[in-house]
């Protein structure tokens, strides 16, 4: 058996809440964001009777979660939507549900706007430019971590993943062009020499030190440009870090990016069998089901085939 | 509260420590103690977060205090992998396996609290179970100076209480809702027991993540958060009144004029080593006061 079929599936599967989300770790409230990456896993890693239950439990479950205005909230009782809005369209994408829960999410994504996108906001910013201390080219944005806050990395390239992932016909007519200022905006936002951080490339003059998590999201919402010098400094950054990654969580994630532009580790296995601790710290659910999409080595799940919408 | 020097993380922090608290007679026997360090993110060069021996000393003193449990937990705001964060600056290797002590703040269960202050415009905010329902909190920050805040102390240590699986990373809603009116809404929603600062070595300059290392040589500890960090603050050569989430925090958190507070150990004078700060904050120096 694989890692993934002896590790991953049955913890993702008893994982699972009796209300058919998942939480952060086994036994705690279920929440959207690692109901979405349980589900991605589940659906895309492994055969199809493996955990069709859970699956549609836990689409039910991301049902029932989404807010009037289409949107999913971070937490349970929140009444606004937030960038786990992004994973939740994914997921059921990938499990080729609810099309018109769906919709509606894209629909509310495509019309957020985050707070730094606003003309007043980008004029206070030109009035002041002596006492910027972050560098940024403020004509891009994408989306936020919470509603009316400023851009930033993960929240932005998830949106793009999400996005480039959808049927066009389900897409409202803006999507193109927001995709555009996002990209740009991923660009703009690139550390000096490669990788990315939360959105903070330079800061009083100071470059900013790449992060795992943030340049694999970057990179896979970017693959479409593999060709830009910036991609490549980018995956020559994540295969020089590897031999200093000491979790689960940059393991998995940099094997998830360099599978998707073909350059996978080959001691990833290995590797992954010598950190692994099924301790609280290190193995929790998103990190088991990043460690299933990246043990199974392939790309596809980053735009997962479409059949027709169950319903 | 009380100002100890310590020339260096290799002296015995435990003893230091210990000695400190006893002091001040807490109320921790058969309780439960939750430790929040300043953990921002990667930091192998140590100079960024609480350091791991200020940690593990702190939490052997509090066990030795009779504590039933003493619990480390942080949700760094710059990086959502929390391993990848502790193992860089090796707390296990001081304090041992992780799972048995350390909870990531940034993705525990959450319970909404409706704030009781109105310094900001937020009027929730989601903060985690564990910190809601522990007996006694201690902020455990490193003595930095901050970009945007002036400096980071025992009040502004709370921003790593707010969940990072609400907020994002960082947890923007909390700049955008104004950094010091924000500060003082987490702070009166979770007001700190005590506070122990980590000042053996800082940061100065452009804190709190790209600065230079400062050694100040000194642990700040004390039961009045606002009281610290002012003392914090001379210390640094810099005035309190002129920090804005301090002074504002004196109006009903704690206390700020050197007489009102009780100081033990070492003096400030003593142990007063300024530190170097960005232009925007020269105002902030006690010469400029």
């Amino acid at each position: 058996m694989t890692f993934s079929e002896e590790i991953c599936l049955p913890y993702l599967r008893a994982a699972q809440n009796p209300d058919g989300g998942w939480g952060f770790r086994s036994g705690s409230q279920s929440r959207v964001e690692p109901t979405a990456w349980a589900l991605l896993a589940l659906d895309q890693v492994f055969p199809a009777n493996a955990a069709s239950e859970a699956i549609a439990r836990g689409v039910r479950f991301l049902s029932d979660s989404q807010l009037p205005a289409g949107s999913w909230p971070a937490a349970a009782g929140q009444g606004q939507g937030a960038w786990v809005t992004s994973l939740a369209c994914w997921a059921f994408l990938s499990a080729n549900e609810n099309r018109d829960a769906l919709k509606r999410g894209l629909s509310w994504l495509v019309a957020e706007r985050p707070g730094d996108s606003g003309a007043w906001w980008r004029l206070i910013r030109r009035l002041t430019a002596h006492k910027k201390v972050s560098m940024q080219n403020d004509a891009y944005w994408g989306w936020s971590w919470t509603s009316g806050t400023a851009s930033w990395v993960e929240p932005t390239a998830y949106a793009l993943l999400a996005l480039s992932a959808s049927p066009l016909d389900l897409l409202p007519p803006q999507a193109g062009s927001r995709q555009k200022l996002a990209e740009g905006m991923l660009f703009d936002r690139m550390c000096p020499g490669g990788g990315w951080n939360c959105g903070n490339p330079m800061v009083y003059g100071v470059p900013g030190e790449p992060q795992v998590s943030t340049t694999v999201w970057s990179l896979l919402a970017l693959r479409e440009h593999a060709e830009r010098s910036e991609i490549q400094e980018s995956l020559a950054w994540l295969e020089k870090n590897w031999g200093s990654i000491q979790s689960l969580a940059s393991l998995a994630l940099t094997q998830v990016a360099l599978n998707a532009f073909d350059r996978g580790n080959s001691a990833f296995s290995t590797t992954l069998e010598r950190l692994y601790e099924p301790d609280a710290i290190s193995w929790n659910v998103p990190v088991a089901a990043w460690a299933a999409l990246a043990a199974s080595g392939k790309k596809f799940w980053l735009q997962p085939e479409r059949a027709e919408f169950k319903n | 509260m009380a100002v100890r020097r310590v020339a260096n993380y290799q002296a015995d922090l435990s003893s230091v420590l210990f000695e400190t608290l006893r002091e001040f007679d807490l109320p921790v026997r058969g309780k439960t103690v939750l430790l929040k360090p300043n953990l921002v993110g990667l930091d192998p060069l140590g100079m960024m977060n609480t350091h791991p021996a200020v940690i593990a000393a702190a939490r052997e003193s509090f066990l030795r205090l009779g504590a039933a449990e003493v619990m480390v937990g942080d949700g760094p705001a710059m990086d959502r992998d929390t391993q990848a964060v502790l193992e860089s600056i090796r707390l296990r290797e001081f304090a041992g396996p992780l799972s048995r002590f350390f909870v990531d703040l940034n993705t525990d269960d959450v319970e909404r609290v409706l704030l009781k202050t109105r310094a900001s415009r937020l009027r929730e905010l989601y903060f985690p179970k564990t910190v809601r329902g522990v007996d006694f909190l201690v902020s455990l920050p490193k003595l930095k100076t901050h970009h945007w805040a002036g400096v980071t102390l025992s009040l502004k240590n709370m921003f790593g209480v707010i969940p990072g699986s609400c907020y994002g990373w960082p947890k923007n809603i909390l700049h955008w809702a104004g950094i010091d009116r924000a500060i003082l809404d987490i702070n009166a929603a979770v007001r700190p027991d005590f506070a122990i600062v980590d000042g053996i070595i800082g940061m100065e300059g452009n804190g709190p993540i790209q600065g230079v290392s400062k050694t100040a040589g000194v642990l700040i500890a004390g039961d009045d958060p606002v009281a610290v960090d002012s003392t914090c603050a001379r210390i640094m050569g810099l005035a309190p009144e002129k920090i804005d989430h301090i002074a504002r925090a004196a109006t009903f958190l704690g206390h700020i004029e050197t007489q009102k507070i009780r100081q033990l150990g070492e003096s400030i004078a003593s142990t007063r080593t300024p530190f170097a700060v960005l232009e925007a904050f020269r105002h902030l120096r006690q010469e400029a006061a």
